[in-house]
């Protein structure tokens, strides 16, 4: 064992009371760290799930007008370039959706896709009218896109299947229409068409935005209320791996010219807020472990001032400034790394105890307990920071210790 | 043969600007392996500042320092460290042990530092060292548990425990009462003797300077006299 941190050992050991307070401090912050980022992220994961099993990776949607520059050459050595300057601009909908597909299917991330025909429909029932948005789906193709079979709470998708003129409704929505499942409804299209339907599932996503306004019909019935036989609204996509979407998106926007939105751009604002969230937790929790710094800081700064004849006279032993230093700086480290040791161990028994708290949360995205995402990036990170507070905080009076003049010190005591 | 410690006109300012003080005035001083030197004069003439200069404590303006024959002026901080560790030890008249550790551990803390030993060797060595100085059983004793003579006696085995060539003691048993002192200058003289090493002490005891080899006799930074003490 290198002779500083030994005497380093025995000098924390001799001050015990002392520093399990400042350690206590470390403890609590990087376990407070620990637990808050676990649920803050936590429920940030969970609505990145929400929007994926709703809305998928990817929403490939309208066309862009296309845009023509035209070439006039007016002798052999002159070339005139004459473009449109307006803003470019889409036509809604995708005329050839099965092309679209098959183009976005050749894509390795890609896992699958579904299309979606969607306008505003008035259903009909017996206890009143409602405006809601009803969307045209490929049952199958809608079940690999999307997480539809997950959100289902009542009827059987089975069933809806079976029937063409089959109708699911989100579980709001049925709520106000006091629809039940094996009900018959009536829907009329944005052209007037009206046509009877059977509900034959309640869908429950979570986000009240989607549950309350939203329900399937099959896209060959929604082709025919919509009085669009061959076009859809948008293709759904989702992805192997969504962290990609982005560069993706750009790329099939290109390539497809058609608009495609990622998660990320879709979400921004959303994901803007629950990051804002992470960070001002992080710092909030970080002050605990600054004022535990603190603490070091000033036992150790104290330490110094009693031990100036200790320093003098391991001076005159023949340890260097820097075997000084490492005494203080080693007293550092170990409160550091006992504090984030046994921070981990009670960041993590928090975290699991937080996620059996139960809790009911509708609207954003629907759950019963306190969701945590476990990281070993939250402990990394709270190990990082306790580790460079407390360095700062032992930094200083190390320095301090280490420049001491031990002459100075031996006359003085002399005297 | 080389002296186990020599300076030839060391020179020390202490002090900034109109406060600065020329303490030492071009000291040269030999001590000879087994001999016991001993520095005598008022306070204030340059004894302490001439021991730490020598000890690699203090660096002196101008002047030549060697040990063993070896020169050792103008080496870098650590390098002095390092010198200091090997061969020199230290007598104060406070004897500043770490409390927090035993008498044993005390002794072993030099040697821990110069890490030729093993822990099982360096135990061995800093009980034999303790034994030496009639604290055989007092090895576990915490340091300030022991008595101000326990403890002192304590510090010179520190001072020993890298088996130094030098040993440089500033008013060793200044603190100490007359039984005391008697039986630690007796001890150190008796390892100089025993081990061959050179002791260099400053002292205003008069009876400890009479029993010492030589007597440099210090005022206002040089000496003013250097022989072996009158019969």
């Amino acid at each position: 064992m290198p002779s500083p941190l030994y005497i380093a050992l025995r000098f924390i050991n001799h001050r015990k009371k002392a520093i399990l307070l400042s350690l206590a401090g470390v403890i609590l912050g990087v376990a407070f760290f620990i637990c808050t980022q676990a649920q803050t992220q936590g429920f940030e994961r969970f609505y990145i799930r929400t929007v994926l099993g709703t809305t998928g990776a990817i929403v490939v949607q309208d066309r862009f007008q296309p845009q023509f520059t035209g070439v006039l050459q007016t002798n052999e050595t002159t070339v005139v370039s004459v473009s449109n300057p307006r803003r470019r601009k889409y036509q809604d909908g995708i005329t050839n959706p099965e092309e679209v597909m098959r183009v976005i299917r050749e894509f390795s991330n890609v896992a699958a896709c579904a299309p979606v025909l969607e306008a505003n429909t008035t259903i009909e029932t017996d206890f009143r009218n409602a405006v809601f948005v009803l969307q045209g789906i490929d049952l199958d193709a809608e079940l690999a896109a999307t997480d539809l079979r997950g959100y289902m709470v009542g009827g059987d998708l089975g069933d809806f299947r079976q029937k063409a003129s089959g109708l699911l409704l989100g579980a709001i929505l049925a709520g106000d229409l006091h629809a039940q499942v094996g009900d018959k409804v009536t829907l009329t299209g944005p052209a007037g068409e009206r046509r009877d339907f059977e509900v034959c599932g309640i869908f429950r996503t979570g986000d009240n935005l989607i549950d309350e306004k939203r329900g399937y019909i099959h896209l060959r019935a929604a082709q025919g209320l919509f009085d669009k036989p061959s076009e859809v609204s948008f293709i759904v996509v989702r992805l192997r791996n969504p962290d990609r979407a982005p560069a993706l998106a750009a790329h099939l926007e290109r390539l497809l010219q058609h608009r495609a939105r990622s998660w990320q751009e879709r979400e921004k604002g959303n994901l803007q807020i629950f990051r804002a969230i992470r960070l001002s937790a992080a710092i909030t929790v970080s002050t605990i472990i600054v004022l535990a710094g603190f603490g070091i800081f000033n036992i150790l700064t104290l330490m110094v001032l009693e031990k100036v004849r200790e320093i003098a006279i391991l001076r005159s032993m023949g340890f260097r400034r820097a075997d000084i230093s490492a005494i203080f700086l080693w007293q550092g480290l170990l409160i550091a790394g006992i504090g984030s040791a046994a921070g981990c161990g009670l960041g993590a028994l928090l975290t699991w105890g937080v996620s059996r708290i139960p809790i009911r949360m509708r609207g954003f995205f629907a759950t019963d307990h306190f969701i945590v995402y476990w990281s070993w990036h939250h402990y990394l990170a709270a190990i990082a920071i306790a580790f460079t507070g407390i360095f700062l905080a032992s930094w200083f009076p190390a320095r301090r210790a280490a420049r001491l003049a031990p002459v100075a010190i031996l006359r003085g005591s002399g005297q | 043969m080389s002296a186990a410690l020599s300076c030839q006109g060391v020179e020390r300012y202490l002090g900034e600007f109109e406060s600065r003080v020329h303490v030492l005035r071009g000291v040269s001083l030999e001590v000879q392996a087994g001999s016991v030197h001993a520095i005598v004069g008022p306070s204030g003439c340059g004894k302490s500042t001439l021991l730490y200069v020598l000890g690699l404590l203090d660096v002196c303006d101008a002047g030549r320092l060697a040990i063993g024959g070896e020169p050792v002026s103008g080496l870098a901080d650590d390098a002095l460290s390092r010198k200091r560790n090997e061969l020199i030890g230290f007598v104060f008249q406070f004897h500043f042990l770490l409390h927090e550790f035993t008498a044993q551990e005390n002794v072993m803390i030099p040697m821990r530092r110069l890490g030729r030993l093993d822990p099982r060797a360096m135990r061995d060595r800093a009980a034999a060292l303790l034994d030496a100085v009639g604290l055989g059983d007092k090895l576990q004793r915490p340091a300030h548990h022991l008595s101000g003579g326990e403890q002192q006696r304590v510090a010179i085995a520190r001072a020993l425990a890298n088996d130094p060539r030098v040993l440089l003691a500033d008013e060793p048993t200044g603190n100490l009462d007359t039984e005391n002192s008697a039986r630690v200058f007796d001890l150190l003289t008796g390892l100089v003797k025993r081990e061959g090493k050179a002791l260099l002490l400053a002292t205003h005891n008069p009876q400890i300077a009479r029993a010492s080899d030589f007597i440099h006799e210090m005022k206002d930074g040089l000496f003013v006299r250097s022989a072996p003490p009158a019969a």
